[in-house]
C-alpha cells in the first residue's frame, strides 16, 4: 500500500476533496489566496463626465441624474443646489452646454439635462422649507452689489459659509439679468421671486433702489463690510453706431425687456418692428416684439445665416415657428424717419474675422437699401457702466480687472459674472455667471479665512471617447421631448412656452444617462466576478472594495463595466496592499511560505564586495 | 420509486444493455445523464422507456455531447443526486477533461461503458482501449463477461463508489456487442434485496444554498499533493471494500464472485490465458475442449483492473509456467509493443519467486470474435514457450502468424 505510513503534517490538512466554506461565507476564501496570480489591478477611478464638466457652475448633473432614476428627487434637488441656487430658473433658461457636450448625442441623442433640472427645481420651489440652511454664522459680513445670477449665487454660497449677506439691487425689484433680460414666457416671475424668497430665508438681506456709486460709495462698502463681491452685470446696451440711432421708436434689448419684466414698460410697438442682431437677447426680444402687439417682426443680422447666429438652435426654431422673418448679411448704416423711425437704410455687411467677434466690414459701395419699419430694436450686446469704481481696478475692456481669483488686487472686493466675463472668451450665459460668483465666493471666504489662494493642479480626466465604456449595457432610446405650446397661441400670451416634463418623463430621461466614468453603484462587478473578491457593504459608489488577496486580475469587472470607471492599473504601479508572489505564499506556512521567508532574509544582507 | 415492476425476483431474458438498464433502475438512481452513441445508447433507450412509463422516477437529462453529459454528472452527484450516464469508444474520449475532477472531487458517479473501438475509421466493434485509457484518472473499473455480471457489477459498483471511506466514481464496463447486444439469461431481484444491499447515497458535503460549501476552489501547488494523496489512499483502501461488498453480495443474491481474479480450470494447469471481458466466455469452451486433448490448460479473468490487485495477481499468476496475455486493446509502442494489459501483468509478478514467461496475443482486436482455432493456436505457442523455456518472441498479432 503507497499511502501505508504516510502523514501530511498539520500545516498542509486541506479538507476533505478541498471542499472549504463558500467564498461567501466568513474564512471561505482563507485556504487559497490567489491574488498572487494579478498583473492587472481593477481599480475604481471615477473620471468626470463630460455634461458636470461643460456646465458653467459644474452641477453634478451625473449624480442627480442617477438620484431621479432611482427616484431619490429630494437628494437630487439636494445634490444640485450645492452648485446652483435655482435650479427652477436655469431648468427654463440655461443654453445648456451640457447637453452640447453630453455623450449619448454621439450615441443617439442627448440627454434633456435642462427638462430634469427644471423637474427638480419645481420640486423644490413646492419645499416649505429649503433643504440648504444657512451656515453657523461667523459674524462676518459680506456686500454683494448686484442681484443677477452672479450675485444671486455668491450671496446665496457665502450665506451657506455663515456669512451675514446683503444684497444691493438698484432696482426696485431684485433678480437683475433674471427678471429682466429674460421674458416671462420663458421663465415666469413668480418662479423667479420663489427663489429670492429662499435667499431671504438664508438671512440674506436685499436692499433695493440701492445703487452703487449713488446711494452707496465704494468707501462705504470698504467701511461696512468684510469683504465685498461686485456682481454688477452689464447693463449699458452697445450701439449699432448708425447715422440716426437717436430717433424716436429706437429701442434696445435689454431695456425693453427689462422694462417689460420690471412692469415699468411704457412702449407701443407699431406693426412692423425690426430687430438688429443675432444673439440670443435678439431673439427674446423679437419673440417678445410679436407678444407686444407687432405684425410683422424682421431679425437683422450681419451673419450670412442662421448657422453662424451665436444662438440657441431650439430657440431660434422657435422663433421662426413663431413667424419671426430673418434677414441675413445686413448692417444697419442709417435710421431714416422723420423725427421718427419710418425706415432702416441697410447694406451688406460681414464680419471681418470670426464669427461675431470681429469688427463688422460694411460695403458701402453696394446700393443701400431701404427698410420700413414702425419700430427698431438694437440688442447687439451690452457694456459696463463703471464710473463709480476707482479707475486702477478697470481695463482696457471697460470691465473690472481682477486676478485668476477673481479678486481686485490685494482688496477684499471680488467680482463676478459678465462684469468679469465680456471679452474673456467665455460666453455670457447665466449658468457661467453662477459658477463664476460660486467659486468667487469660496475664493472670499478662503481670504478672510487667512487661507492662500491656490490654482487648481489635480489633473481632470473627462470620458469623452464610448470605447471608454461598455456600450453593449445601453441599448438606443430616443430623448423625451418637452410639449410647446402651439406657435398661433404663442404670439399673443405671456405664457410659458416650453412645458415641463411629467415625473414619469423626468425619470425616463434620466434612465437614458450613461453614468459617463463615474460609478453609480450597478453592481455589475459585484455580479460578474467569477469568484467573490468584490466587496461592498451595500450598493453605493465609493463602497465597492476589490479584495486583492484573491482577486487574480481576470478583467471580467473592467470590460464589464458599463460606465468606465473600473480601471487595470499595472500592479507593478502599487506599493501598498501588493500581494507578490512571495508574500502571497507566505500567508500561508507552507513550503513556499518558507522560502519565501528565507528570501526576505536573503535581502537583508549586505551586498557583496566584488 | 415505482416498485410494482421490481418487487419480485424473476428470470428474464435480456442483453447486457437492458441488463445495465435494469441495474440502474433497481438501484433507483437520481438523475440519467444521456448522450447517444453505439452500442451502449441501448442502455439509455432502455432507460428512457423507463422514466416514460413511470416505471423509474428519475430525471432524464439529454446533454449535447458527452463532455455535458459528464458534466452534467458531477454536478448532479455533487448535489447529492446517485447518478448514471454512460458511453462508448470516442464517445469516452470526448468527455476525458472531467474524469479527473470527478474522482478528485470525490463523487461517485456510475458510468457505463459498453466498449467500442476507436478511430480510426469508423469501427463498431468491442475493443478494450477507449474506457482502459482512462484507467489511472482515479475511477474504479472493471469489466463483466455477460449480461447477469453486467447487472450484478452496476449494483456492486455503487455500493463500493458510495461506501464514505471510499467516494470515487466508477466504470462498469462490458464488451460492445459481445455483451451489450447478446442476450443471455438474467436474474433480476426481489426490490428488498437490492434495498438492503445498497444503502441510500448520501454525500457529506453536498452543494446545498441552505449549507453553502464550495466545491473544486483553487489551492496553492503546496496544498496540491496533500489532495492526490488522500485521493489515492481513497483508491488503496476500497480495497477492503470491494471485498466486503463481494461477500455482502454473495450473502443476499447467492451468486459469488472473486471480487479480483477468476479462474477456471487453473488447479493443475501450466499454462492460462489470463485477459478480461466477454472473450471469456469463449475461452472457457475452448479450454474444455483442449483439457480433452490433455493439454493443461486454463484462464485466470482480470475483474477488477482499478485498484488492480498486484498481490493476487502475483500470487496466482506465480502458479503457473506461461501466461499468455489476451489484450484486446492498444498499447501502441508501449512495453510489449502490443497492448497494455502486458505490462500490467509483468510488473506483478516482478517480485515473484517462480517467474512465468509472459507472452501478449494481440486478438480480439478491431471487434473480431476470437475463434476457436485461435484459441488453439495461442495455446500452441504457450505450450512451444515452456518446452523451450524461452518465449520466441512477446506479442504475437493473433491471426496474422503461422
Amino acid at each position: 500500500m503507497s499511502t501505508k505510513g504516510t502523514r501530511i503534517p498539520d500545516w498542509l490538512t486541506v479538507p476533505f476533496a478541498g471542499i472549504t466554506p463558500a467564498p461567501s461565507q466568513e474564512k471561505g476564501q482563507d485556504l487559497f489566496p490567489t491574488g498572487n496570480w494579478r498583473s492587472i489591478r481593477p481599480v475604481y477611478r471615477d473620471k468626470l463626465p463630460p455634461c458636470n464638466n461643460a456646465c458653467g457652475t459644474n452641477e453634478k448633473i451625473q449624480g442627480y441624474l442617477d438620484l431621479v432614476k432611482r427616484g431619490k428627487y429630494l437628494d437630487a434637488y439636494a445634490l444640485i443646489k450645492e452648485d446652483m441656487p435655482f435650479p427652477s430658473v436655469t431648468g427654463r433658461v440655461c443654453y445648456h452646454p451640457c447637453e452640447q457636450a453630453c455623450n449619448r448625442g454621439q450615441y443617439d441623442e442627448a440627454i434633456s439635462i435642462r427638462a430634469v433640472e427644471r423637474f427638480l427645481g419645481d420640486l423644490g420651489q413646492a419645499l416649505t422649507h429649503d433643504v440648504v440652511k444657512a451656515g453657523k454664522p461667523n459674524g462676518k459680513k459680506v456686500a454683494v452689489v448686484g442681484s443677477g445670477p452672479a450675485g444671486h449665487s455668491a450671496a446665496y454660497q457665502l450665506a451657506r459659509l455663515g456669512y451675514k449677506v446683503t444684497i444691493l439691487e438698484k432696482s426696485p425689484k431684485a433678480g437683475g439679468l433674471n427678471r429682466g433680460g429674460i421674458p416671462d414666457w420663458v421663465l415666469p416671475q413668480d418662479v423667479l421671486d420663489r427663489e429670492i424668497e429662499r435667499l431671504v430665508e438664508l438671512g440674506i438681506t436685499i436692499k433695493t433702489n440701492c445703487e452703487v456709486g449713488k446711494d452707496v460709495s465704494w468707501d462705504e462698502l470698504k467701511k461696512n463690510y468684510d469683504a465685498c463681491v461686485l456682481a454688477v452685470g452689464l447693463t449699458e446696451p452697445n450701439s449699432v453706431r448708425a447715422e440716426g440711432e437717436n430717433k424716436a421708436g429706437v429701442l434696445y434689448g435689454l431695456p425693453f425687456l427689462r422694462d417689460i419684466g420690471m412692469g415699468t414698460s411704457k412702449v407701443k410697438l407699431g406693426p412692423r418692428v425690426a430687430v438688429i442682431g443675432g444673439g440670443n437677447t435678439a431673439i427674446d426680444c423679437a419673440r417678445e416684439a410679436l407678444r407686444q402687439g407687432a405684425v410683422e417682426v424682421t431679425m437683422i443680422t450681419v451673419e450670412a445665416n442662421p448657422k453662424e447666429m451665436p444662438a440657441v438652435p431650439e430657440d431660434l426654431h422657435d422663433m421662426v415657428e413663431e413667424g419671426v422673418d430673418l434677414m441675413h448679411g445686413r448692417a444697419v448704416t442709417a435710421v431714416l424717419g422723420n423725427g421718427k423711425v419710418e425706415a432702416l437704410q441697410l447694406h451688406p455687411a460681414r464680419f471681418s474675422g470670426a464669427i461675431n467677434a470681429s469688427p463688422i466690414t460694411v460695403d458701402k459701395d453696394a446700393p443701400a437699401q431701404r427698410f420700413a419699419v414702425d419700430n427698431v430694436i438694437i440688442a447687439v450686446g451690452q457694456h459696463a457702466s463703471l464710473a463709480w469704481l476707482p479707475a486702477e481696478f478697470k481695463n482696457e475692456r471697460g470691465t473690472i480687472k481682477i486676478d485668476r481669483f477673481g479678486r481686485l488686487g490685494d482688496t477684499k472686493f471680488f467680482a463676478a459674472g459678465d462684469i468679469v466675463q465680456l471679452g474673456s472668451g467665455q460666453p455670457l450665459m447665466v449658468v457661467n455667471a453662477v459658477g463664476d460668483g460660486k467659486r468667487v465666493a469660496f475664493n472670499l471666504d478662503k481670504v478672510l479665512r487667512g487661507e492662500a489662494l491656490q490654482p487648481r493642479t489635480i489633473p481632470i480626466d473627462v470620458i469623452v471617447d464610448l470605447n471608454r465604456m461598455n456600450m453593449t449595457y445601453f441599448p438606443h432610446f430616443p430623448r423625451v421631448q418637452q410639449t410647446l405650446l402651439p406657435p398661433v397661441s404663442r404670439r399673443r400670451t405671456q405664457d410659458e412656452v416650453i412645458q415641463a416634463l411629467t415625473e414619469e418623463q423626468a425619470v425616463e430621461e434620466a434612465s437614458r444617462c450613461f453614468s459617463c466614468g463615474t460609478c453609480n453603484a450597478c453592481d455589475n462587478c459585484y455580479l460578474v466576478c467569477p469568484e467573490p473578491c468584490i466587496a461592498r457593504p451595500e450598493r453605493s459608489n465609493g463602497l465597492y472594495k476589490i479584495l486583492v488577496d484573491y482577486c487574480k486580475g481576470c478583467r471580467v469587472c473592467i470590460e464589464e463595466c458599463p460606465t468606465g470607471c473600473l480601471e487595470g492599473v499595472p500592479e507593478l504601479d502599487f506599493d501598498t496592499g501588493v500581494v507578490r508572489m512571495d508574500t502571497a505564499f507566505a500567508i500561508s506556512p507552507g513550503l513556499h511560505g518558507r522560502q519565501a521567508e528565507e528570501l526576505r532574509k536573503l535581502g537583508d544582507r549586505p551586498a557583496k564586495n566584488i | 420509486m415505482a416498485t410494482t415492476s421490481v418487487s419480485k425476483k424473476r428470470m428474464v431474458r435480456i442483453n447486457g444493455c437492458v441488463a445495465s438498464a435494469q441495474a440502474a433502475k433497481y438501484a433507483d438512481v437520481d438523475v440519467i445523464a444521456a448522450y447517444p452513441i453505439r452500442p451502449y445508447t441501448a442502455t439509455m433507450m432502455a432507460l428512457a422507456q423507463m422514466v416514460a412509463n413511470g416505471e423509474l422516477d428519475a430525471e432524464y437529462i439529454v446533454a449535447d455531447s458527452e463532455h455535458s453529459q459528464l458534466s452534467i454528472a458531477h454536478g448532479a452527484a455533487s448535489a447529492g443526486a446517485r447518478v448514471f450516464t454512460g458511453s462508448s469508444g470516442v464517445g469516452v474520449q470526448f468527455a476525458y477533461e472531467l474524469y479527473s475532477p470527478i474522482s478528485g472531487s470525490r463523487m461517485p458517479v456510475q458510468m457505463m461503458i459498453a466498449d467500442r473501438t476507436l478511430d480510426p475509421p469508423g469501427d463498431f466493434g468491442s475493443e478494450h482501449t477507449d474506457a482502459l485509457s482512462t484507467r489511472d484518472m482515479g475511477w474504479i473499473m472493471g469489466w463483466s463477461c455477460d449480461a447477469q455480471e453486467a447487472f450484478d457489477n452496476h449494483l456492486i459498483a455503487y455500493r463500493i463508489g458510495e461506501d464514505p471511506r471510499v467516494l470515487l466514481p466508477q466504470m462498469v464496463c462490458q464488451d460492445g456487442f459481445f455483451v451489450s447486444h447478446i442476450t443471455g439469461d438474467v436474474e433480476l431481484p426481489d426490490a428488498g434485496q437490492v434495498k438492503e444491499f445498497l444503502p441510500p447515497y448520501k454525500h457529506p458535503y453536498p452543494l446545498d444554498p441552505r449549507h453553502p460549501v464550495s466545491h473544486g476552489p483553487q489551492i496553492m501547488p503546496e496544498q496540491g499533493p496533500p489532495l492526490q494523496l488522500e485521493r489515492a489512499r481513497a483508491m488503496e483502501e476500497s480495497m477492503a471494500v470491494i471485498e466486503q461488498a463481494h461477500e455482502e453480495f454473495e450473502k443476499i443474491f447467492g451468486r459469488k464472485y472473486d471480487p479480483w481474479l477468476e479462474e477456471f480450470m487453473t488447479d493443475d494447469a501450466e499454462v492460462v490465458f489470463f485477459l478480461q471481458g466477454a472473450h471469456a466466455v469463449t475461452a472457457r469452451f475452448a479450454i474444455k475442449h483442449m483439457r480433452d486433448k490433455g493439454l493443461k490448460v486454463g484462464m485466470v479473468r482480470l475483474r477488477t483492473i482499478r485498484p488492480y490487485p498486484t498481490d493476487r495477481v502475483n500470487e496466482v499468476l506465480s502458479k503457473f509456467k506461461v501466461v499468455g496475455v489476451i489484450e484486446t486493446n492498444m498499447g501502441l509502442g508501449s512495453v510489449s509493443s502490443g497492448g497494455s494489459l502486458y505490462a500490467e501483468v509483468c510488473a506483478a509478478l516482478y517480485e515473484s519467486q517462480k517467474r512465468p514467461l509472459i507472452l501478449s496475443f494481440m486478438a480480439g482486436m478491431g471487434g473480431e470474435a476470437i475463434v476457436l482455432k485461435e484459441f488453439y493456436w495461442m495455446t500452441q505457442k504457450m505450450v512451444d514457450a515452456q518446452k523451450r523455456g524461452k518465449i520466441e518472441k512477446r506479442t504475437h498479432w493473433v491471426g496474422f502468424e503461422e
